[in-house]
């Protein structure tokens, strides 16, 4: 038993790391790299929606209040403190978790309660940062400009970076005694807490590490876009994006939140441009389809046959 | 200043227990959140521009069309979605992601069929200039929102303890179990508590271009919000806690605007997680947790 | 699963096929990336440009191309450009698209400070020269030789008309109080902290009563209104999109209050939308700023204005965009591209720039006297005061300050 979870757990990684060595090798053979950070941004993105909605059932509306937090970490640590990018990246992941320790009461919510009330607390943070009284610490609405620290190519390899650690947390999920006590909480609370397992603790960690996650890749995506406002940072469509990838995927798994972002962020780039209505339609359409007939996501069309999904 | 802040809280309060009180009938009698909310009264907005457009029909006659059509919509919606929904394992946390595709497909259309300008209804056609209640001077559309919500919030009152409807309804909403125990058609009850709340919205949305200036597809989510935190402050899944509930939103939003208004945004999101947190079962509520 | 995963990845590489390298002899067309906001806040000030620009290429095209010095002949153009929705995150992204992959000879960046904001410091990177139609932003032109603002004087420019008249035909007049109400974005913010500038010099004879930022997604001004009525202001100044003014203007009406001196942007600017919106009668008496669309240049390139009104709304028609100033102003680059192309002694970025900054001061359309400064920014093209008068079902403006433009007195609401 022992050995399989082992050999499972290799094999988990060893997907992390090609998916990890294909997006880094990918912006020298296309040199639209903006396109391709977008697609590592949301591959992390879902991930660490996925340590969240996945693991514990939390589904965070909110959840691009971390990414903006980042993003401004990143940002004013380094229009103030003049930081160097990496320790800039380091505030952006403080910032989220700042943040997310001040919201950990939400926990106490349940279901669709904690949905809401977690993008109240997002909207609340924008409206705090966007503020024109804020200006001389955040510029308030008017963005920021980091042209002092643009490093497009950098900054790109950082940000895959950061989606490996998103991987490779996803992994540890999966494979460890910790994840698996995530799941018993998440399916029966009541006999989880009577087994042993600290359902606070376990839940507090998983949200943690899922606003850390979020706070990197806001943070990355400062530095690699350099110029952005509050309304770009706090936009819902990034909860709203990483939330419909993890779902359309599969919630859990490794596998499916990437097979959403490369399935979905593809075809959204090859016609959601065009016609962003269309698209806007598509998305509400698919959403709608599965939650009436797949609501375990694409996965479980292998998984109901009994097949094992990483 | 104070007292204007006040009344004119106090009307525009009153619109907004009409923006929540669909949301609210449905969350009590379903145990679902209509995500969706905001966008079907973004539709009623558009039925009245296009009414008054192409027939210069007053939104007082169109908000009865509404009604109508908006009940009759809301039925086959009910029983398309809703039944499946609710013997899920989860039903309440996917109904908000339902619903939630739902309101990007309504937002999509909208877009589609109607342009994303912003679409206004001239003033004057609820009377031009304002209008004075008690030596106070108020634009005349936020009386003529207030009154409708009145009317609105009586007739619920009526359907609920007047009529037999109205009294199975009470029922399920007590327990949806106990009242399927008893033999009450839940799911015929269910739809036309589902139809109303829709056609509220629809209501609430004939006057949304007077209130709020004009109307665009993408106003849903904004207004789910509001009526969301609206609802929560005023009792979960009590229609008639709503009324305190927009009264307590509309008075401390115009008081935000008058003395620190490029703060006045931040307060549904406040009043929201403030009244989860502190007091979950909102102002009236009795000490049951449902949170 | 894993080679499920490879081959969704690899899904991306036929994106990755580079284009071949153009030769040196003269190509089959010269490429115009451009990018507008078919939807969301930015739509209406940006689709008239594009259309401005489109019906250029289009009228070019059908003569057989725009003659190009470079190749010395005439040559056709591709007008590439995608719709951003508004969205800054978006607008990056194709700007990327259009430099890298598409490989554009002239980069044009959407309507409005906002969305060519992020441009930048993408073309800037990328050493392509930004033609930038409206996009007002001052801090855009600080050490950057990679932009020139073409169609519409950059944001500290527009409201120096508006301070001067008040402190001379203004404290004649008899107003002192003045109240400031303004979007938090880049276009109305830098006009608002310009105006605070111009108006708080010792010896103006004003005073600020009233100073307030708003979000510009602001839709009810109702309370704001009262607010501002209660600081008893003998002048107000709403500087905001065309959204915000419509919003603004119709709940001043409704709310019954009236100032003697009203300033609000767009009334000048998209004349046709504000009619449309708030009513001949909302309008009377606001004073605006008085764009080419209401003064009759006397162009040396391409038509007047009223030539060039009947072209737009004849190659437009039904599409539901309006004519204002923002359809002149995408014609304006439209033509300032084309002199370029007719000046250039290579399509190298740098005789791009080159040749753009030859115009200024020599161009002259249906916008004025295309003038550039050292650093790119338009100071030629201004924006002098005007009034809203009704007629009949439309509205008339007339230029009022500086007095030597002006075509009609100014006239003050009661005290």
């Amino acid at each position: 038993m022992r050995r399989t979870v082992g050999r499972r757990g290799t094999g988990d990684l060893l997907i992390a790391l090609v998916v990890t060595a294909i997006m880094a090798a990918l912006p020298f053979g296309y040199s639209n790299e903006l396109l391709l950070f977008n697609f590592v941004t949301f591959l992390a993105l879902s991930q660490g929606l996925n340590v969240l909605y996945g693991f514990t059932g939390y589904l965070p509306f909110g959840y691009v209040g971390f990414f903006g937090a980042g993003a401004y970490g990143f940002a004013l640590t380094v229009m103030h403190l003049n930081w160097p990018p990496l320790a800039a990246m380091a505030a952006a992941g403080v910032a989220a978790l700042i943040l997310a320790a001040i919201l950990t009461p939400l926990l106490r919510l349940s279901g669709a309660y904690f949905a809401i009330a977690s993008l109240a607390a997002a909207q609340s943070v924008y409206e705090i940062v966007a503020n024109p009284a804020l200006e001389d610490v955040t510029k308030g609405p008017y963005g920021v400009s980091l042209s002092g620290v643009f490093a497009p190519m950098f900054s790109y390899q950082v940000g895959v970076a950061v989606l490996l650690f998103s991987l490779v947390v996803v992994v540890w999920l999966r494979n460890s005694r910790f994840g698996l006590a995530l799941q018993a909480i998440r399916e029966d609370t009541v006999s989880a807490a009577m087994a042993g397992v600290s359902v606070v603790r376990g839940r507090t960690i998983a949200w943690l590490l899922s606003a850390l996650i979020a706070g990197l890749v806001g943070g990355v995506y400062a530095w690699h876009i350099s110029v952005f406002y509050p309304d770009t940072a706090f936009n819902i469509q990034f909860s709203i994006f990483a939330t419909v990838f993890v779902l359309f995927g599969g919630a859990t798994t490794l596998i499916g939140p990437i097979l959403g972002v490369v399935i979905l962020y593809g075809v959204y780039n090859t016609i959601g441009i065009t016609v962003p209505q269309y698209f806007q339609l598509i998305y509400g359409v698919l959403i709608v389809a599965l939650v009436l007939f797949l609501p375990n996501g694409l996965v479980s069309l292998a998984t109901r046959r009994g097949i094992r999904v990483p | 200043m104070l007292t204007h802040a006040l009344f004119g809280g106090l009307l525009f309060g009153l619109y907004f227990t009409l923006v929540g009180l669909g949301l609210n009938l449905i969350f009590g009698v379903m145990r679902i959140v209509n995500l969706a909310h905001g966008d079907f009264l973004m539709l009623g907005a558009f039925a009245a521009y296009w009414l008054f457009t192409l027939f210069g029909l007053h939104p007082l006659v169109a908000a009865v069309a509404v009604l109508v059509v908006f009940v009759l919509v809301g039925l086959p919606i009910y029983y398309l979605i809703v039944p499946r929904l609710l013997v899920s394992r989860d039903s309440e946390m996917l109904s908000i992601i339902l619903f939630f595709g739902l309101s990007q497909i309504i937002e999509a259309l909208a877009s589609i069929f109607f342009g994303t300008t912003e679409r206004s209804i001239p003033g004057r056609v609820l009377g031009t200039g304002p209008v004075r209640i008690l030596g106070q001077s108020v634009p005349s559309a936020w009386a003529f929102g207030a009154a409708v919500s009145a009317v609105a919030v009586i007739l619920v009152y009526l359907y609920l303890y007047r009529t037999r409807l109205g009294t199975l309804t009470r029922a399920v909403m007590v327990s949806r179990d106990e009242a399927l125990a008893t033999g009450i058609d839940v799911h015929r009850v269910s739809a036309i508590a589902f139809g109303i709340g829709i056609a509220l919205a629809g209501i609430a949305g004939v006057f949304e271009p007077f209130m709020l200036g004009s109307v665009t597809p993408a106003i849903g989510g904004d207004i789910t919000i509001a009526a969301f935190a609206v609802i929560v402050v005023g009792t979960l899944g009590n229609p008639l806690g709503t009324v305190l509930g927009g009264i307590v939103y509309g008075v401390s939003l115009l008081l935000m605007q008058t003395y620190l208004s490029s703060w006045a945004n931040l307060l549904p999101n406040l009043l929201l997680i403030g009244v989860l947190l502190i007091r979950p079962e909102g102002l009236l509520g009795r000490q049951v947790r449902r949170a | 699963m894993l080679r499920r995963a490879l081959l969704g990845l690899v899904a991306l590489v036929p994106l990755a096929l580079a284009r071949p390298v153009l030769a040196a002899e003269a190509p089959s067309e010269i490429k115009i990336g451009h990018l507008h906001a078919g939807s969301g806040p930015y739509a209406s000030i940006s689709m008239p440009v594009y259309l401005g620009l489109k019906l250029w290429v289009d009228q070019t095209n059908a003569s057989g191309g725009a003659f190009v010095k470079a190749f010395n002949k005439k040559i056709p153009l591709k007008l590439i450009s995608y719709d951003d929705q508004s969205s800054t995150a978006t607008a990056a992204t194709l700007y990327n698209q259009l430099i890298t992959q598409d490989k554009v000879d002239l980069l044009v960046a959407d309507s409005g400070s906002v969305l060519t904001s992020v441009a930048v410091p993408i073309a800037r990177e990328h050493k392509q020269f930004l033609f930038d139609p409206t996009g007002t932003g001052a801090t855009f032109f600080q050490n950057n030789p990679y932009i020139a603002l073409l169609a519409d004087p950059v944001s500290t420019i527009w409201p120096k008309y508006i301070a001067d008249f008040l402190k001379d035909d203004g404290v004649k007049a008899g107003i002192k109080k003045v109240a400031l109400l303004y979007s938090t974005n880049d276009f109305t913010g830098t006009q608002a902290t310009a105006l605070r500038g111009f108006l708080k010099t010792p010896d103006s004879g004003l005073e600020i009563v009233y100073d307030q930022g708003v979000p510009t997604n602001t839709s009810s001004y109702t309370v704001l209104i009262n607010n501002i009525a209660a600081a008893d202001p003998d002048a107000v100044i709403a500087l905001g999109y065309t959204g915000n003014d419509i919003a603004f203007l119709r709940n001043l009406q409704d709310s019954g209050n009236k100032f003697r001196f009203l300033f609000a942007i767009y009334p000048g600017i998209e004349t046709d939308e504000l009619v449309k919106n708030v009513g001949p009668q909302g309008l009377d008496g606001v004073f605006t700023y008085v764009t080419s669309a209401a003064i009759a240049y006397k162009p040396e390139v391409g038509p007047t204005e009223a030539e060039f009104r009947k072209m737009f709304e004849k190659a437009n028609a039904g599409s539901g965009v309006a004519y204002g100033f923002n359809a002149i102003a995408g014609y304006t680059t439209a033509l300032v591209l084309q002199e370029t192309l007719a000046h250039a002694d290579s399509l190298s970025q740098a005789d791009l720039r080159k040749a753009v900054f030859g115009l200024s001061g020599k161009l002259k359309t249906l916008d004025g006297t295309f003038e550039l400064d050292e650093h790119g920014a338009q100071i030629g093209e201004i924006t002098p005061l005007g009034q809203v008068h009704p007629e009949g079902k439309g509205v008339k403006i007339t230029v009022v300050y500086p007095h030597d433009l002006a075509t009609g007195k100014p006239v003050f609401g009661k005290p």
